[in-house]
């Protein structure tokens, strides 16, 4: 088996494990069984700054460097990023819209920073598909990717910075504001949504490096064809 | 020549360029003003409405069409004049505060002209002691919205859809200075303190700085 589909298959056992438990766990009082929507909300987004931290790190290596491998990185790390920020962004709606009674406020600026962050990664990907140069492609992205990493500060300390609907974290030095079970059911899909986007970046890591080899391959069709030698050939 | 001496050349250059062209004055500012004539329209020209609502459509349309100062022709160096420039061995971040400080002159001149043009338009109704922190979160609003420009405006150099893609680039990272700027004056109307709307702008305005200039190398490599 390939590393991408080992990684896959242990990220895979770890979802399904922290979907178990999310279903299981004790619910809160208030919020029902829309709690549980926060065991794929929260990861959701831990993985999205998560992806886009390393997208700015590979970036930065890649201008120090110039080395392929960590543009192929910062590329697939970015589209994670935007899967699972699109799924943050989902699933916090349908709790908007069950608990606040509306899929969207404007009063929370968590929601709103979170979008626009969404907006500058998918920009990110738009300028890598504007510029056809592999090179110039990789050193504009870095250049935006460096960048653009500063949305992720302020998407995380919003709810600190602002007036804000959105509760503050639940998970601080000094403990944690659910009881053990909940906390249990949400630390495992924190590192089941981890290792899911280790493999899912690895896997899009692996098809970028396919994507080069055959862009860089010069080698005709026809010359897997070899021409017949008359000797072989009996009736001429 | 020295660091600034080159900064400053390029920005009396710049100048130059726009004082022919004529972009921003005949073009960008025109279009911005008939779109504060469009939202009244659209809204059956409800007066106690309009003036609400007056320095959000400011701040809207001055971050929309702040772009296109940004990202304007006299902006966009041809490879032949960025090959000029790299052979003269004008620095790359003298070229990024250069194009900065133009940007920055214009862009102060187009706000302020959107501004006059909003008051004179809806009537606003502005807290008392506005124009001094109106003044400041206008003009590091402009500052920040030039630097983004300049920013995107070199990273998509030479594309074919160079104006949508820099926009699109540009919106949602301008969002801390709409957010500072607009509620500078939301505090003073609520009589808070408009030091960490202030504050704000200036981190993200040194932020921005220092990014264009500890980048301008890679950027002068990436758009040529």
């Amino acid at each position: 088996m390939k590393r991408a589909q080992i990684l896959m298959a242990i990220a895979a056992a770890a979802t399904v494990a922290g979907l178990y438990l999310a279903f299981t766990s004790p619910t809160d009082r208030l919020q029902g069984e829309f709690t549980r929507i926060l065991n794929i909300h929260a990861p959701s987004m831990w993985v999205a700054f998560l992806a886009f931290g390393v997208t700015a790190f590979a970036s930065i290596m890649w201008l120090v460097r110039k080395t392929p491998r960590w543009d192929r990185l910062a590329e697939a790390s970015v589209e994670s990023g935007v899967l699972f920020t699109a799924t943050g962004l989902f699933t916090g709606m349908v709790w908007g819209q069950a608990v606040w009674g509306r899929a969207w406020d404007w009063g929370d600026p968590r929601m709103a920073s979170t979008a626009v962050m969404f907006f500058v990664y998918l920009g990110y990907l738009a300028l890598r598909r504007a510029t056809p140069d592999q090179e110039m492609r990789a050193r504009r992205s870095a250049i935006l990717g460096a960048i653009a990493v500063i949305q992720v500060p302020l998407v995380y300390f919003s709810v600190n910075l602002f007036r804000s609907l959105h509760q503050t974290q639940s998970i601080r030095p000094d403990g944690a504001t659910m009881p053990r079970e909940m906390l249990v059911a949400l630390l495992v899909n924190f590192l089941a949504f981890t290792l899911l986007y280790i493999a899912l970046t690895s896997a899009r890591v692996e098809v970028a490096v396919a994507e080069e080899r055959v862009a860089t391959d010069t080698s005709l069709a026809g010359d897997a064809v070899k021409p017949p030698r008359l000797s072989e050939v009996k009736d001429v | 020549m020295r660091f600034w001496e080159q900064a400053l050349e390029i920005a009396r250059i710049d100048l130059r360029v726009e004082r022919r062209l004529g972009d921003v004055l005949r073009i960008v500012l025109p279009f911005a003003v008939v779109s504060l004539l469009v939202f009244p329209l659209a809204m059956s020209i409800d007066l106690t409405t309009v003036s609400q609502i007056g320095p959000a459509v400011f701040w809207a349309l001055g971050i929309l069409f702040g772009m296109q100062v940004a990202l304007r022709h006299a902006a966009n160096d041809r490879p032949e004049r960025r090959d000029l420039y790299a052979l003269l061995g004008v620095d790359p971040a003298a070229r990024f505060v250069g194009r900065s400080l133009s940007g920055s002159v214009l862009m102060l001149g187009f706000l302020l002209a959107l501004l006059l043009a909003m008051i004179a338009l809806y009537s606003p109704r502005l807290p008392e002691g506005w124009l001094g922190p109106g003044l400041y979160a206008l003009l590091l609003a402009g500052i920040g919205l030039t630097e983004l420009g300049t920013l995107a405006g070199e990273v998509t150099a030479g594309l074919r859809n160079r104006t949508a893609l820099a926009s699109l680039i540009v919106a949602p990272l301008a969002i801390p200075l709409v957010i500072g700027g607009s509620q500078t004056l939301e505090s003073l109307a609520r009589d808070t303190s408009i030091l960490p709307w202030l504050l704000l702008l200036v981190a993200t305005d040194l932020a921005l700085a220092v990014a264009g200039v500890a980048l301008a190398r890679p950027l002068e490599e990436a758009s040529r």
